[in-house]
């Protein structure tokens, strides 16, 4: 439950952050509530790829279907790939990735985790 | 995990991930060669995803803005904006607001294009694009008119205010809310100006002025008889049908017709070697009105579709600006105030193309030892020197010096030629470097209430020349060959000339008032399609490079025409009948009477129309342009600079009257075997084109609708419309019909138009490209025009912004 509410922690803060910062500031978000929270490595990574994740998803789906894949189907034919999911896939890995990779950085110095 | 040394120092081998992560964000926000920072672009919350507009997305907004006074802007549901204001001043800010929030990317790089500032935003691959651009002197240009529509009060109010609109929706902008091309190629906007105005201007002189065949021409002479030269190239081709009509009395010239000087050696000669640059197609339009008399309403009706380059974001948006004295509809230019093409409520006016040559070249001496001096008039003169600083994305700015002449810029010399073009040294004097004020006849043409207005306004447009026609609601109707013309000698200007002899310099100016026009004529109508604007009884030298075949059909048409319906305008305007194909198909068939072929059939059950699915209009077409081919390039022994070659029309009466194109007499056999050889060569590459699929019209022509950025993803392609640059709806690859326009200037006017796009900038917006099919398929939208007034309840408003 716990770790349920430091995913959706790491989603909300991170959606703040990008509201008013730069997009890379969803990484500064995961870095530190990683440092604070006690999970490991591998653990924080899942944090991270799924709190950022989640949220890019939504985000990138309301948008979408509003839109009605229109502006989706136009990117995912810029990069060559063949339909809007795998646009949005895309897009949800990358920011995952990020978000999971700084998450784990931050576990790893973690001062409570720091033999881990 | 369990407790320990924490107190100690973190291994320093814990770090590297925190370092991984740290370089991984800043490569996923670093834009890398030709692809955008991943990161920032993929971002949900401020990247592309921001782009991707709600399809019903509510426009609706209330506004504060401190620079106007109250205000509404109506939204049609077709995303047209209806502007109306208290002042002038308020209608030009709010357009460029307007304008700067649906196409602010797109006026962004057409300034920068205009400019040569392209390289500063993409890179080395514009350089060479940015250079020619310089070397033309387009700043230079856009400078000295600057200079003019600043020193017009009317002009610079317009343009400050628009201007302010752009800037200050510019000052919003966050990097959430940048149009995605800007997220793509990792640029943002710089702030508006009115230069960008007057380069976007002289940007739209050089599209429509560009045309030159001097070069070609003075490399002919060298190798022809000047009778064989006016053969294939006559001054009027025989049996035109002007653009003024035939037998309309001229005014007495009030300049004395200039002689040709006395000497031979007012051109210099070229050779093959001295040359290359590939010919662009010339671009066309056409244009109409028809008097009461000849419609069935009573009323008159003006037409216009100009051809231009069709790309997405659209070269039009659609606006209505009401003011105090002002109420007009029409097409207008993202990036420049006012309306290019259009009506108010009292008059309808539309633009083509007139090809009467503004734009010479001559070839310079320069001399011996002093790179800074050339020869004129027997003395030595200093070229006067511009700085060119051209920025490139990466890399150090490039410095290019251009020499300018009495004359204008060197456009080439041994530094800059094209791939194998211009070695010897020319320039070039073009209208558009004079400092002219176009501005100042859309402020005044939007505003005008009749035929002498209208007039008045024209008389402010100088470059490029235009035919410009006029009706209006009194039923009166009228047409310009309007533009600035130097007096000419005869052949002035027809080929490259020494630069160096004072007898060659551009002379006097026509007064604009003596320029060839008609107000009513007798047959009902007028019409122009770029072909030649007079008879031989108009007193100037107007030669120019004017084609016939559109305007043949449309006076051919219009002539036959009474009761006339915009549903018949529709008509023509959308008819892919080719009146080549119509002339020349018969005249072949009679070479072809013992062969027998499907294509031959084919051609001999034909209507000549080059519709979208025919498979006989790409047999056709395909035939022509090997027939064309094999008539003049062994005649012109291969290679001729900017690919020269006589029009399609004259080409088309050498044939049909059976005459050898140099000897000027019938040869027995000649076109027989040019006949033959053509025919073969269609039906090998008709049977090759089989093989990889259909043949039919559209399918081969490819009507491509290009995102500017040349982003196949955001562009359309093989659209199924038929015709060619030769019939009425002249349709090509990447040319055609941008506006579609009809009015009929009734009671009530009636609008209609189209264009190939949509009001939306945003490839992420349901209005980005929503008219393409409409206009594809040749259908029409009727046009909001909104009477004056504070209240509105027509039911094609969708949104309103209420401003302060």
């Amino acid at each position: 439950m716990r770790f349920l509410y430091s995913i959706l922690m790491v989603g909300v803060l991170s959606a703040v952050a990008e509201y008013f910062l730069p997009w890379w500031s969803m990484a500064v978000v995961c870095f530190l509530v990683a440092l604070f929270m006690k999970w490991s490595g591998g653990k924080s990574f899942v944090m991270g790829f799924c709190g950022v994740g989640m949220l890019w998803l939504i985000l990138a789906l309301l948008r979408d279907v509003a839109n009605e894949h229109i502006l989706s189907a136009r990117m995912a034919s810029l990069f060559h790939l063949p339909n809007s999911a795998l646009f949005i896939l895309v897009t949800v890995v990358i920011g995952g990735l990020v978000g999971g990779l700084a998450a784990w950085a931050g576990a790893l110095l973690s001062p409570r985790s720091a033999t881990a | 995990m369990s407790g320990g040394r924490q107190d100690k120092a973190i291994k320093p081998g814990r770090w590297v991930l925190l370092v991984l992560t740290t370089v991984l964000v800043y490569l996923l926000d670093k834009p890398m060669g030709s692809l955008p920072a991943i990161g920032r672009l993929l971002d949900p919350m401020n990247g592309c995803w921001a782009n991707a507009e709600p399809v019903n997305e509510d426009f609706s907004a209330a506004l504060k803005l401190a620079q106007v006074h109250k205000a509404s802007v109506w939204l049609d549901e077709r995303l047209v904006p209806h502007i109306r204001t208290e002042t002038e001043h308020d209608a030009y800010f709010i357009q460029g607001y307007v304008h700067a929030g649906f196409r602010l990317w797109q006026m962004d790089l057409q300034a920068r294009a205009a400019a040569g500032r392209v390289s500063e935003v993409v890179g080395e691959k514009a350089f060479k694009f940015d250079r020619k651009q310089r070397r033309k002197g387009m700043v230079f240009a856009a400078e000295n008119s600057l200079s003019a529509m600043e020193s017009d009060p009317a002009t610079k109010a317009m343009m400050d205010a628009y201007t302010e609109g752009v800037n200050y929706y510019i000052s919003k902008l966050s990097y959430r809310n940048l149009p995605l091309e800007y997220k793509l190629m990792g640029f943002k906007p710089e702030p508006w100006t009115n230069l960008k105005i007057a380069l976007l201007l002289k940007y739209m002189a050089d599209d429509l002025s560009g045309k030159v065949d001097d070069l070609g021409m003075t490399f002919l002479k060298g190798i022809m008889t000047s009778e064989q030269l006016d053969r294939l190239f006559p001054a009027k081709v025989q049996g035109s049908s002007p653009v003024i009509p035939a037998g309309t009395v001229f005014e007495k010239p009030s300049l004395i017709p200039k002689q040709v000087p006395d000497k031979n050696t007012l051109f210099p000669s070229f050779t093959p070697d001295d040359f290359g640059e590939v010919r662009e197609d010339g671009k066309g339009s056409n244009n109409w009105v028809l008097s009461g008399a000849k419609t069935a309403s009573g009323a008159a009706i003006l037409c216009n579709d100009p051809h231009l380059g069709l790309n997405l974001p659209s070269l039009w948006y659609e606006v209505q600006l009401q003011a105090p004295g002002l109420n007009v509809y029409g097409a207008s230019l993202p990036g420049t105030p006012g309306v290019v093409i259009g009506f108010n409520d009292s008059v309808s006016w539309g633009f083509t193309n007139n090809y009467r040559d503004v734009k010479d070249y001559y070839l310079i001496k320069p001399v011996d030892n002093d790179k800074t001096k050339y020869w004129f008039a027997g003395k030595q003169q200093n070229f006067s020197v511009r700085v060119e600083k051209i920025g490139i994305k990466g890399k150090p700015d490039f410095l290019d010096t251009i020499s300018y002449t009495i004359h204008g810029p060197v456009m080439y010399d041994q530094n800059f030629g094209e791939r194998d073009g211009m070695k010897k040294m020319l320039a070039m004097c073009w209208m558009a470097y004079r400092p002219t004020n176009e501005l100042k006849a859309i402020y005044l043409l939007n505003k005008a209430h009749n035929y002498d207005q209208f007039v008045n306004a024209i008389m402010n447009f100088q470059c490029p020349a235009q035919n410009m026609a006029y009706a209006d609601r009194q039923g009166n109707i009228a047409l310009w060959g309007q533009g600035q013309f130097v007096n000419k000698w005869k052949d002035q200007g027809r080929f490259v000339m020494d630069g160096s002899d004072s007898a060659t310099l551009w002379q006097e100016l026509i007064p604009m008032r003596e320029n060839p026009h008609v107000l009513n004529p007798a047959q009902g109508y007028v019409a122009s399609a770029n072909q030649n604007v007079t008879d031989s009884t108009y007193p100037y030298p107007d030669r120019g490079g004017f084609v016939e075949l559109r305007a043949w059909r449309i006076n051919q048409v219009l002539s036959g025409l009474s009761k006339a319906s915009v549903d018949d305008m529709f008509a023509l305007q959308n008819e892919t009948y080719s009146y080549l194909a119509a002339n020349m198909v018969p005249g072949l068939l009679k070479y072809c009477t013992s062969v027998q072929s499907k294509y031959l059939d084919g051609l001999r059950n034909w209507d000549y129309k080059l519709s979208a699915e025919s498979e006989t209009a790409t047999f056709f077409q395909v035939w022509w342009s090997y027939f064309y081919g094999e008539v003049w390039y062994p005649l012109f022994g291969g290679h001729v600079p900017n690919n020269l070659m006589p029009l399609h029309e004259r080409t088309m009466q050498l044939f049909l009257a059976d005459v050898h194109p140099l000897k000027g007499v019938t040869v027995e056999g000649y076109y027989a075997a040019i006949v033959s050889k053509s025919y073969r060569m269609a039906v090998d590459s008709m049977v090759r084109s089989e093989k990889q699929g259909s043949t039919q019209w559209y399918k081969i022509k490819n009507t491509t609708v290009s995102h500017l950025a040349k982003l196949p993803a955001f562009s359309f392609d093989h659209l199924k419309v038929g015709g060619w640059g030769n019939t009425v709806n002249a349709t090509k690859r990447d040319h055609g019909p941008s506006w579609r326009m009809v009015v009929q200037m009734g009671k009530e006017i009636e609008a209609y138009g189209v264009y190939p796009g949509g009001q939306s900038g945003n490839p992420g917006s349901k209005y980005y490209a929503d008219f393409l099919q409409h206009w594809a398929d040749g259908k029409y939208y009727r046009l909001l025009f909104l009477p004056d007034g504070e209240k509105q309840d027509d039911k094609k408003i969708r949104w309103k912004w209420s401003i302060n």
